[in-house]
């Protein structure tokens, strides 16, 4: 026994010092590398900043001349750098990647067995936002790795062709698939180009396809669904897609949304539809819908009542003022029933009340007079 | 006849205790170098993460960070401008001051030129106190919102919070907290990347003592002044950043901590919000969930972000560090006797049968083993049940794998992360390494050990005082006059 004990601590004080000079040495080569790697990526970035003053006019040569080495040190800096130009500096930027191989590589690297090495490729692909790639991160979004599947779906958000509007849905109607709200995102940025598609998934089977869809014409401002989101409001049998349908309406803006929202506030809706709808009337800024959302101000349901004070403060003075008309009655209510000016105030009232102090802040007035009030 | 039999018993128990040393630290390193193959997976994809577009995207999910906060004064305010300039898309930020005795929303009032605003605070979550006010900074409404209550706890402070949260995402932020600029980011990103299945997310800690903090920013990392403070720095490392991110790549983490973890807050209202009744509230929440989705049979996961950070304040004496411990360890007594029928359970899947057994086995119970073999084994030696050189081997060798897993623990920072730029911090972490078994340990184990008998004597749980030295502050512009020359 003393004999284990005696090699399990030679073996322990071995492993214990081999440690701590591991420790030691991890820091000096990390510290060599680091130096190595300033020093390596200095002239590149020098060269990198110039190419960006002169709008990528002057330096692409240089650039393109650069050591491998050299340019492998400095290009997570060329790659934050593509993401903050614009317009032909940009342009210029990219040509260079371009000219250097590293799209071509990347393209290459999107069919590599490395899982990190596809979701790398298609990041690269992305940033410089290469048309050509379309096609080949459209065939990742089935990718077996969920997390290759989501670079895949940010790149071609970057990219911006509504030519794989269809492909990411369809993508969506899988299993484990991308999340709802970067599929959302990516949608929004292939721009009015992809709304007809859009629009046509609003009949998709799937719930998530429909919900996702609304959320995209919603952000684009796609008017010209109206009709089909309102209809979506009415009849769709998810809650999650008609809780969708009424924030997206509130987000489109026109006069035609006000009727399917009002409507949606009816009492035998469900809370969450009728908190989204009075939200959503807010975001209007429909004065006609006042009347219902003061109504709503006596709802038992905390979110409700909530969702239209806020709403009614949106709406501008006439909100406002309706907010100020339920104050005005609690109070007078209060004194008729004898209980004086300092009664606990009604629900609708306190509701109205923690409006109207946020109104008044905003406003720049002193709210301690509201609140006070 | 008798005297053998004795020390017959005495030679075993002293064999099962050595045992069960070995047991425990391979345990911690299995898990620990699980967090190095995590760490290593985690900085392969940071070029891919997608943080920036997480952060430019009009749909990230906002965040409503909650801030219990009970006599904070000296720590609030680099706090609190530390939590609304956070890199974030839309977030806003709830204190509740549980009715402070100092001069915490004196404070507030004052930095954020607060104004009262007659919130209607809803009741999602019980709460057992009583709202006195709610306040907004005045120049910014939507991002700070200050509630006042009679003091109730924190459990009754964070579902305050809970409540006046209008965020579909709650991060519960402990007040002496200093958040990393991309924290929120990052414990957040999870549910943008996983939304259907992703419950919580826990943020990691690390201690704050020692380091430079300018305009409410973790800028230059130290190791504290302090050997106390340092031991901890070390335990922390250990512990928490590497034994969490282990739990979570296994699927079993049960402990997010209260000082920095972000949950689905419709989930949390379905469950009830935070418990009154445990002094370890942040891990019964998280032990709660399981319960809840396990018995569901959902799909959902429980993970740990292992970087950036929250950086809090260590107790820097020995009165303050036993109360905390006490706490700490009264927290896992009730949790576990609360949620006894889950442990060893096939219903609740690797929570019941593999992550609550380990807490039983290894968390609960090794403080009582520790005691026992400061006592077991002297008395071996002294009833001859043991010699001398199996006496001295045996510690070195228990201590020394102990060591082991520490060193191991610091290795794995200095690949992955390494935050302590300075060879002298890396100098004092090691030494910290070794003299953690001397004295720390075992003083830590009597407190443990009465932490959960107050636990099982049910009694009545007292919050002690946390004496803030708040950090070493210094404000933006005069940083920028005095930084170079200040450091090395």
């Amino acid at each position: 026994m003393l004999r284990i004990f005696a090699i399990t601590i030679a073996v322990l004080t071995a492993i214990v010092a081999v440690t701590a000079l591991a420790i030691v040495v991890v820091r000096i080569l990390r510290q060599i590398r680091r130096r190595r790697r300033e020093t390596l990526a200095a002239g590149p970035r020098r060269a990198l900043l110039a190419f960006a003053a002169d709008n990528g006019e002057e330096g692409s040569f240089g650039l393109v001349a650069i050591p491998e080495d050299a340019w492998k040190a400095a290009e997570p800096g060329a790659l934050g750098l593509l993401g903050k130009l614009r317009g032909e500096a940009h342009l210029a930027l990219v040509s260079v990647f371009l000219r250097r191989g590293i799209a071509r590589r990347a393209l290459g690297d999107l069919r590599s067995r490395s899982r990190v090495r596809r979701a790398r490729a298609a990041q690269v692909l992305g940033d410089l936002e290469l048309r050509q790639a379309v096609p080949e991160l459209c065939r990742l979004l089935t990718d077996r790795h969920a997390e290759v599947r989501v670079v895949a779906v940010r790149a071609l958000g970057r990219i911006g062709d509504p030519v794989a509007a269809w492909r990411l849905i369809a993508s969506l109607d899988q299993p484990d698939p991308v999340p709802s709200l970067l599929a959302t995102h990516t949608l929004v940025q292939f721009g009015p180009e992809a709304e007809v598609t859009l629009s046509a998934a609003l009949d998709h089977p799937e719930a998530r396809v429909r919900a996702v869809c609304l959320e995209a014409l919603g952000l684009l401002g796609a008017t010209g669904a109206l009709d089909r989101v309102a209809r979506v409001l009415r009849e769709d049998a998810m809650l999650d897609v008609r809780v969708a349908a009424a924030t997206n309406l509130g987000r489109l803006g026109t006069r035609g949304a006000v009727e399917p929202l009002t409507q949606a506030l009816t009492a035998t809706r469900p809370t969450a539809l009728r908190a989204a709808a009075a939200r959503a009337l807010g975001d209007l800024g429909a004065p006609s819908a006042v009347e219902a959302l003061v109504a709503l101000l006596h709802d038992e349901h905390y979110r409700v009542a909530h969702e239209a004070a806020h709403a009614l403060r949106r709406l501008g003075p006439r909100g406002r003022r309706a907010l100020q008309d339920v104050l005005d009655v609690d109070r007078a209510d209060a004194l008729d029933r004898g209980a004086g000016a300092h009664a606990q105030p009604s629900s609708a009232a306190a509701h109205a009340r923690e409006a109207l102090a946020l109104a008044a802040i905003a406003a720049e007035t002193p709210a301690d007079l509201v609140a006070a009030g | 006849m008798s005297v053998e039999v004795v020390r017959q018993i005495l030679y075993a128990a002293d064999s099962a205790i050595f045992a069960y040393f070995i047991a425990l630290n391979s345990s911690y390193l299995v898990l620990i170098v699980l967090a190095g193959f995590e760490f290593g997976r985690h900085l392969r994809r940071s070029s891919f993460a997608g943080a920036d577009d997480m952060f430019r995207s009009p749909l990230t999910l906002p965040v409503t960070v909650i801030v219990p906060a009970h006599n904070e004064g000296p720590g609030i305010v680099p706090s609190v401008q530390a939590m609304t300039s956070l890199r974030y898309p839309r977030y806003e930020v709830v204190v509740v001051d549980d009715g402070s005795s100092d001069d915490t929303f004196e404070q507030l009032r004052e930095h954020f030129d607060l104004v009262e605003v007659p919130r209607v605070v809803p009741g999602e979550v019980p709460y057992t106190s009583q709202v006195l006010s709610v306040h907004v900074a005045r120049a910014n409404p939507e991002t700070l919102t200050v509630v006042r209550k009679t003091n109730g706890g924190k459990s009754d402070a964070l579902n305050v919070g809970i409540n006046l949260a209008r965020h579909p995402l709650v991060c519960m932020v402990d007040a002496d907290s200093v958040l990393d600029p991309d924290a929120l980011l990052s414990v957040a990103k999870p549910f943008g990347d996983d939304p259907l299945r992703v419950a919580a997310c826990g943020g990691v800690v690390r201690i704050a003592n020692g380091c430079k903090v300018v305009g409410g920013r973790v800028v230059d990392v130290r190791m504290p002044r302090r050997w106390l403070v340092r031991v901890q720095v070390v335990e922390y490392l250990r512990a928490f950043l590497m034994g969490r991110t282990g739990w979570s790549r296994l699927g079993g983490l049960v402990v997010i901590s209260g000082a920095f973890g972000v949950f689905r807050r419709d989930l949390v209202v379905k469950i009830g919000g935070m418990a009154h009744d445990t002094v370890g509230e942040d891990a019964e929440l998280v032990v709660r969930l399981h319960h809840y989705l396990r018995e569901r049979g959902e799909d959902y996961r429980v993970i740990f972000a292992a970087e950036p950070v929250s950086w809090s304040e260590a107790p820097s004496s020995l009165r303050v560090l036993g109360r905390q411990r006490r706490r700490w360890h009264r927290g896992i007594a009730e949790i576990l006797s609360k949620h006894r029928r889950m442990v060893l359970n096939p219903r609740y899947g690797r929570i019941g049968l593999l992550a609550l057994p380990y807490y039983v086995a290894f968390e609960l119970l090794a403080p009582f083993i520790e005691l026992a073999a400061l006592v077991l084994v002297p008395l071996g030696l002294w009833a001859d049940a043991i010699n001398l050189d199996f006496a001295w081997r045996f510690a070195l060798v228990a201590y020394g794998y102990g060591l082991l897993v520490t060193l191991v623990s610091l290795f794995i920072e200095e690949i992955s992360f390494h935050r302590y730029p300075r060879w002298t911090d890396l100098l004092r972490g090691v030494v910290a390494a070794i003299i953690e078994n001397f004295g720390y340990r075992q003083i830590l184990a009597v407190w443990q050990v009465a932490g959960a008998a107050h636990a099982w004597r049910g009694r009545p749980a007292v919050w002690g005082v946390m004496q803030r030295q708040g950090f070493e502050t210094i404000p933006a512009d005069a940083d920028a006059l005095a930084g170079a020359g200040s450091r090395v």
